[in-house]
């Protein structure tokens, strides 16, 4: 059962981009794909969406799995393993959540499954990199996601111009110059084919 | 070490160094006249927008997210806004009008403490749904809404979602 989170700040397009992956990677019956949705702020509004999809969908509230739930989660990964036994899990954790940290509480499920952990996907909105990168705002956060990224996914391509997405994609490498870095646009598809790539064949 | 070991547990999430908070509240909406797909989604995006607008206000740095799912015996439909100037989304369908609605909303925001957050939710939620008519009939904190299953009858399905509002003691019916 191999681990895959599906990170970035709030609102840069994680669940859209779940619920398209998960999809593709299911292809139809032919593999099983199970998701685990945090957010903070109590409802969870985005599991409710996905569960709709008619994916299994397990949420977690009452706080984040890289700190608060943390234990939750590591149950949660547990008890999928034994009831469901999917080859792929997707995990969405909340937007504020630090990627290696959700990577170590997925890791105390091992002791009672048989886990491997997939690539830290890290998204990064292309349409307000000034106000994520505002060191006096979200900065520290923000930046603290990019460089625990496995794989730096330039959300939203779509939404803005080739000069722009340049200077997005210069900004943020400058936090990570080991990731590799994509394009995505869950709308139009761009990105998509190489992010299942990689979910499937990610070694570590 | 094992990896149990490795995290260190306190009160606070990783975020609230950052200065995040985040608060959700569940709420059942009727009005006397029924609403279309057209207009709901209107109203939601319209009550994201002005949830957001008050959170800057109040003195919100930046907004995480606003985030909105209703819940209809007709459909579901989803609204969003990352912030104002970002405009606000909508997806999903009603099979007709409808004049009973379920809502569940979540806002986090950076830069006011989840006190600020609820009162610029709950300012913008009721001062929406009163110019649009809409009354709060029910209204519920940390209400999930999850169990209830979406196979099941219309009837059922809505007496479960009811049911939600009157599992515990927090419950608060205008």
């Amino acid at each position: 059962m191999k681990i895959t989170q599906i990170a970035g700040f709030l609102g840069c397009g994680k669940t859209t981009l779940v619920l398209k992956l998960s999809r593709i990677l299911a292809d139809d019956g032919k593999r099983k794909v199970a998701l685990v949705v945090n957010e903070i702020g109590e409802i969870p509004v985005d599991g409710k969406v996905i569960e709709e999809s008619g994916m299994l969908v397990k949420d977690i509230g009452g706080g984040c799995i890289c700190c608060e739930v943390a234990v939750s989660f590591g149950k949660t990964l547990v008890t999928l393993y034994k009831k469901f036994n999917p080859e792929h899990v997707l995990v969405e954790p909340t937007g504020v959540a630090i990627p290696h940290q959700v990577k170590t509480a997925a890791k105390m499920g091992m002791r009672d499954a048989k886990i491997s952990i997939g690539a830290a996907i890290v998204l990064f909105d292309a349409t307000r990199p000034a106000e994520l990168l505002d060191m006096d705002m979200l900065g520290r956060l923000v930046v603290n996601q990019v460089e625990d990224a496995d794989i730096l996914a330039i959300s939203k391509v779509d939404a803005v111009d080739e000069a722009v997405l340049d200077d997005v994609a210069q900004k943020v490498r400058e936090h990570n110059d080991r990731a590799e870095m994509l394009n995505l646009s869950s709308f139009t598809g761009v990105g998509l084919d190489r992010l299942v790539e990689i979910i499937l064949n990610w070694e570590g | 070490m094992g990896p149990m070991n490795t995290l260190s547990y306190t009160e606070k999430g990783c975020y609230t160094d950052h200065g995040v908070s985040g608060y959700g509240v569940a709420v059942r909406l009727i009005r006397k006249e029924p609403i279309s797909e057209v207009l709901l989604k209107e109203i939601a995006e319209e009550m994201m927008l002005s949830i957001a607008k008050k959170c800057k206000e109040l003195g919100a740095r930046a907004i995480g997210h606003i985030k909105s799912h209703i819940m209809t015996e007709a459909g579901t439909i989803k609204a969003d806004t990352i912030g104002v100037s970002h405009g606000a989304y909508s997806t999903g369908h009603l099979e007709h009008p409808v004049m009973d609605i379920y809502m569940a909303i979540n806002s986090i925001v950076q830069g006011i403490p989840e006190e600020a957050v609820k009162a610029a939710t709950l300012e913008g939620l009721h001062e929406v749904a009163e110019r649009e008519d809409l009354t709060v009939v029910k209204e519920k904190e940390h209400t999930y809404f999850d169990e209830f299953d979406f196979m099941t009858t219309k009837q059922e399905y809505l007496r479960q979602l009811e049911e939600q509002f009157s599992d515990n003691d927090t419950e608060d019916d205008d």
